[in-house]
């Protein structure tokens, strides 16, 4: 008897991995359109009230200075994202809790609410869009070249960018510049590992956020040997929620409230990100 | 700089060595169980229990850790299990298909004459199973038991996948602070392990080393 359970068990498992399976070959928009109806009804409409009677927001991020970033022996987040998501925690009346994700998995950790939030200066492109319903704007970003710095000069210009090897975070606002560009590229897991590709002389060049550019590579950092050189547009941070959630409107009212306040000025200069804040 | 890291790395293989020891406490007997199925006389059980254990052996662990993380989220709406069980719930099963495949190839090679000649002593299937055969298939299992115990310490790198704070994790964030070296360094830790391992899986078949 125990065993045929158990087979049936079994059974019932691989018929849902299979499905699973299925589901996730299917291109977004299909597997969205669907969706986006039943988050018009009652029980997805409230999920400023899901987070509330939890308790928590879960904020699912990566460690990304000067965002969401540990000071050395400590074990609290800390950065822009991470000082302004626990204000908007205050401001819902609830805890925040920051989980690091694995980046390319946001979208299924927000839907399946694993996590509440993608709040880790996320670069609002056409695929973020179609994956979550996302905040207004409150940062401004650019995608930029980085390369070694006795080579700088000679990658000033998009056209001299043909030829290098990229390396690039997969999914990424660079990757998606590079595709514009028709440029070929290795794909990374994280901007982190294009820049360890670079500095390792595996690849010539990788493209990341000019944020994160400023705070980890040149003179005084762990990179001292790599500058970045040619930008490639620039863009806007956003933060994402699950789609039809009414987080975004709080979210977005919240942050007019702290913008107004001066509160979003005061954490800004706090991380050197204020000449990047959108203004409202 | 070196003992933060290697505190920070041994915290991340703390998780590797749980998930490690509870998979095998409760895969070691779960794959005896699916071995019965696969031997069991009864063809449709026989028939449904292969095909499990062809799916799992014979789709990628990486993409079962995902389906059983966000599967029963992304499919029914289902609240999920915490990531450590998830990950630990996909092990067991993983592993247990793999454990049962051993089991059963050293089950079936002993000799049928020794069934018959414990028919004809008159001992029932259990006693057979119990007194004569367990002991000389648990000698026989034991090289291959030893090189999935050491492909497990190491196949628990993909939780992180899911967001699991394992080693490989640990190494990887220190990238982000500009320190390579620490990913690299989690490979000590993998090879003293697995140098305890082989030494405990050698002492075992010494141990074992009668009747030949």
């Amino acid at each position: 008897m125990m065993k045929k359970l158990f087979a049936l068990l079994l059974a019932a498992m691989m018929v849902l991995s299979l499905a699973a399976c299925g589901a996730k070959e299917e291109p977004a928009p299909q597997e969205e359109q669907p969706a986006e109806t039943p988050a018009e009804t009652p029980a997805a409409e409230s999920d400023v009230a899901y987070v509330q009677d939890k308790g928590t927001l879960v904020v699912g991020m990566t460690d990304f200075a000067p965002m969401d970033y540990k000071l050395e022996g400590s074990d609290e987040w800390v950065g822009f994202d991470a000082d302004m998501a626990r204000t908007f925690g205050a401001h819902l009346g609830v805890d925040v809790e920051f989980v690091e994700i694995n980046w390319d998995n946001k979208a299924m950790e927000l839907e399946t609410k694993a996590i509440d939030a993608v709040w880790n200066g996320m670069t609002l492109t056409e695929e973020t869009k179609s994956l979550m319903d996302c905040s207004d704007p409150y940062c401004m970003n650019a995608q930029v070249v980085v390369v070694a710095a006795d080579k700088a000069d000679q990658y000033q210009t998009v056209e001299s960018l043909s030829g290098l090897n990229f390396a690039v975070e997969n999914g990424s606002a660079g990757a998606e510049q590079l595709d514009i560009l028709n440029i070929p590229y290795t794909a990374m897991d994280t901007q982190a590992k294009a820049l360890m590709e670079v500095a390792a002389g595996a690849s010539d060049a990788c493209v990341i956020d000019l944020l994160m550019a400023g705070a980890m590579i040149g003179e005084g950092t762990s990179y001292p040997d790599l500058t970045y050189t040619v930008q490639l547009n620039s863009e806007e941070y956003g933060v994402g929620f699950r789609k039809g959630s009414d987080l975004v409107a709080s979210f977005n009212e919240f942050w007019k409230g702290a913008y107004d306040a001066g509160t979003v000025d005061d954490i800004a200069t706090t991380y050197g990100v204020d000449e990047a804040i959108v203004k409202k | 700089m070196l003992l933060t890291v290697t505190m920070s790395l041994l915290e991340g293989f703390g998780t590797t060595l749980k998930l490690f020891l509870l998979t095998l406490l409760f895969a070691l007997p779960l794959g005896l169980i699916i071995s019965f199925g696969s031997m069991s006389r009864i063809t449709p059980l026989r028939w449904m229990t292969r095909t499990v254990v062809w799916i799992i052996r014979g789709s990628p662990l990486l993409l079962q850790i995902l389906v059983v993380f966000y599967g029963p989220g992304l499919l029914f709406d289902l609240p999920l299990l915490p990531r450590f069980t998830a990950a630990l719930v996909t092990f067991i099963i993983n592993y247990a298909c793999y454990f049962s495949e051993i089991y059963r190839g050293g089950i079936q090679s002993i000799p049928r004459g020794q069934y018959e000649a414990g028919q004809v002593l008159g001992m029932t299937k259990r006693q057979i199973f119990f007194k004569v055969t367990l002991l000389q298939v648990i000698k026989r299992i034991v090289p291959p038991m030893g090189n999935e115990f050491i492909t497990l310490v190491k196949d628990t790198a993909l939780v992180r996948v899911i967001s699991v704070y394992e080693i490989i994790w640990m190494g990887e964030s220190y990238i982000k602070k500009g320190l390579i070296w620490p990913l690299f360094y989690t490979a000590v830790f993998y090879l003293v392990f697995n140098g305890l391992l082989t030494i405990l899986f050698s002492w075992l078949e010494k141990k074992l080393d009668y009747f030949k």
